[in-house]
């Protein structure tokens, strides 16, 4: 048993129900079949087997067993199996005007591993997904230069690239449980972000090409879609529309900032801005300009529409605050999850993600009883800068009620908030970065529900 | 305004240009990016900025690059009943989903969000704006929403004159004329307002045994309403 597992099985309980025929049966077929192994698989089997049903009818073939199957190339690219067709990014109807400014989400409740495939990579339009052609398009690099220069998008996968796999994530995730309870799903409380490995051009490279001037303190992206949407991005130096100087927690991001054309390997789809992105990792993902045709090299923010009336937050003291441009340390169980109910009695393996826009995740740490009490998981590799990663620890559900929690402590050492210290500083009214410990609760009955603690 | 920051930043360039010309090392540009960047050459074009004008579309928060002409609140109020009312209300109070031009008071809407009753539905450009020369970004850029992009400047300027009007925003009376020297000198209701953001706001710590000893917990459900699952998702037994 491993030493992180949490409310193991009492002491004495592997003995309850001791052999009945069939398991002595099954004994003595596992020894003869396996001499050599015999004593671990028997010990093994013996202790998982006990308390199950028998199965007694006579197996019979699959209907698959004996027929052809289809030949090669008859999905010439490949689809997922038919039974898996659940599996799909959904939206919440009432949450915007129309499907043309609005988002999706991504179904994390059934996926498995840090990579969000690409046809379920979250969706975030400002004026709906175009058809970009990759023959036509251009990248305009100009403002602060020594030399303005224009690309297409063959001189981009020409030119020195960099792969790197980074989260992407909406700062509205979560954005709908800030004044209480409400979605009682993973895929509605933290579906607005996904992670993939990216590839393309860094932005440093196409700084040192055009020459940026040094005094040039803030850059912005635009894109060629009906929104021309442009965030201003902050660099060594920079000084917000004030004069106060932007904290240097957010001035080296960019460094890590690429011009993208391929995500998980093919090129980028037209939901995530075809044929050309700008990436910006750990920021949050308005920023990261889709179908990006201009980068322009300035000495001050903009101070666009997003930034003074949307990615903005209204504080508990009457203030707007702007440029919270960071996604702090985050993390959530995704299994078990309210998507799924308990199957039982047992053994599970609690899993999840975790991730911080400021560099890896530190430390995972669990818990079942509301947060009195913390177990560390186990982070499965790779552990990267600004990237999930994945965690997971054993679990014997008794039965009992359960209160699960994930908490991420980042490389800083920021540890991720509770709801409740969130609310604090940010009051109930707020829409972005609500980055808090999420708790979900197992019933008796092996519903699982999503909770919010409201004291602690 | 924009051609003098403009012409300012050629100046600072060409001076810049001098520095590597003494220095007889074209390469030697001191630039802030990442000092280990390759060198690539023979990729990509040289591009003037008489041809890139046509894309060179921001206009600042103080005003720099605002285009020329100018409009004015009664041409917006014809546009705006004919482009903007089914979205965003005859009156800018919103429709359909779509957001308000008028929220509340920027008073009143302060003391909302101090007395935790602020919502989206309070704002709008008297009181969660920041600055005149962006509202006319913003509708030059991306509006009408099914049409983006498709106003004159003239157009702009006026639709951005007649919901300054619709809000109240004072100093824009019916007679107002919206150009790039008015446009930095109106002072939105809520620009006092405006904070940027200072770093990390929560200090929780990395407790492991007996954080809440003795506390009852208070724990909320989901609700029913929003709850979107019902039906869409398909509540499945763990496989």
């Amino acid at each position: 048993m491993s030493e992180n597992m949490i409310n193991p099985v009492p002491e004495g309980a592997n003995k309850a129900g001791v052999a009945s025929s069939d398991r002595r049966k099954f004994l003595r077929k596992s020894v003869a079949l396996a001499a050599g192994g015999a004593a671990i698989a028997a010990t093994s089997a013996a202790n998982a087997g006990d308390g199950l049903k028998t199965w007694t009818t006579p197996l019979k073939n699959e209907p698959t067993r004996h027929m052809l199957g289809r030949g090669v190339v008859s999905v010439p690219y490949g689809l997922p199996s038919k039974y898996e067709s659940g599996v799909v990014r959904r939206n919440v109807g009432w949450l915007t005007a129309d499907t043309i400014a609005s988002i999706s989400f991504t179904p994390w409740q059934d996926l498995h591993g840090i990579i969000t495939p690409n046809g379920l990579h979250f969706e975030r339009y400002h004026a709906g997904a175009v058809d970009v052609d990759p023959a036509e398009h251009r990248l305009v690099v100009h403002g602060m230069v020594k030399q303005p220069m224009i690309f297409t998008v063959e001189d981009l996968k020409r030119m020195p690239s960099h792969t790197a796999i980074h989260f992407l994530e909406c700062p509205a995730n979560g954005a709908m449980e800030w004044r209480g309870v409400q979605m009682d799903s993973l895929q509605f409380t933290h579906g607005m972000m996904s992670c993939s490995e990216w590839t393309g051009v860094k932005l440093t490279t196409l700084m040192e090409m055009v020459g940026v001037d040094p005094k040039s303190t803030w850059f912005y992206g635009e894109g060629a879609d009906g929104s021309a949407l442009q965030r201003s991005i902050p660099m060594e130096g920079a000084h917000d529309q004030h004069g106060k100087p932007i904290p240097a927690l957010y001035t080296s991001h960019y460094r890590d900032a690429m011009v993208c054309y391929a995500m998980n390997g093919e090129a980028l789809r037209p939901e995530n801005g075809y044929p050309i992105r700008l990436f910006v990792p750990g920021f949050e993902a308005n920023v990261s300009t889709k179908y990006l045709r201009r980068l322009m090299f300035v000495d001050k923010p903009l101070v666009t529409y997003q930034e003074t009336k949307h990615y903005i937050e209204v504080l508990p003291n009457g203030m707007i605050r702007q440029f919270d441009l960071v996604n702090e340390a985050n993390s959530v169980i995704t299994s078990p999850c309210p998507d799924f109910k308990m199957n039982g009695k047992g053994t599970y393996e609690i899993r999840g993600i975790a991730w911080s826009g400021y560099g890896k995740v530190k430390h995972v740490d669990v818990s079942i009883d509301g947060g009195k009490n913390w177990t560390e998981a186990k982070l499965v590799e790779p552990v990267l800068n600004k990237c999930l990663t994945k965690f997971t620890l054993p679990f014997e559900w008794d039965g009992s009620e359960n209160l699960i929690m994930s908490r991420t402590t980042d490389e800083t050492g920021y540890v991720q908030p509770t709801l409740k210290q969130l609310r604090e500083v940010r009051g109930f009214n707020s829409i972005y970065h609500k980055n808090s410990i999420q708790v979900w609760k197992i019933e008796k009955t092996g519903e699982v529900k999503n909770v919010q603690i409201e004291n602690v | 305004m924009s051609k003098s920051k403009m012409s300012n930043w050629g100046l600072g360039l060409a001076a810049a240009a001098v520095a590597l010309t003494l220095n007889g090392n074209a390469f030697a540009f001191d630039t802030s990016a990442d000092k280990s960047a390759p060198k690539v050459s023979g990729v990509g074009m040289n591009i003037t900025d008489a041809a890139i004008k046509p894309w060179n579309i921001s206009y600042f928060y103080d005003g720099t690059n605002l285009p020329d002409g100018k409009g004015t609140v009664t041409a917006g109020e014809k546009i705006y009943n004919a482009q903007c009312a089914m979205c965003h209300g005859d009156f800018g109070e919103g429709a359909h989903g779509y957001p308000k031009m008028v929220g509340d008071p920027v008073d009143q809407f302060e003391a909302s969000a101090k007395a935790g009753v602020d919502a989206v539905s309070n704002r709008g450009l008297n009181n969660n704006w920041g600055n005149a020369p962006t509202l006319m970004d913003m509708i030059h850029r991306a509006m009408p929403f099914y049409a983006p992009g498709t106003l004159t400047t003239d157009e702009a300027y006026s639709v951005t004159c007649y919901v300054m009007n619709l809000a109240s925003i004072p100093g824009v009376g019916d007679d107002f004329v919206c150009d790039k020297t008015s446009l930095p000198k109106i002072v939105m209701p809520g620009a006092k307002l405006y904070v940027t953001n200072s770093g990390p706001d929560t200090d929780n710590t990395r407790c492991m045994k007996d954080c809440y000893k003795g506390t009852e917990f208070v724990v909320e459900k989901a609700a029913s309403i929003g709850d979107v699952s019902v039906g869409k998702v398909q509540k499945k037994d763990t496989q």
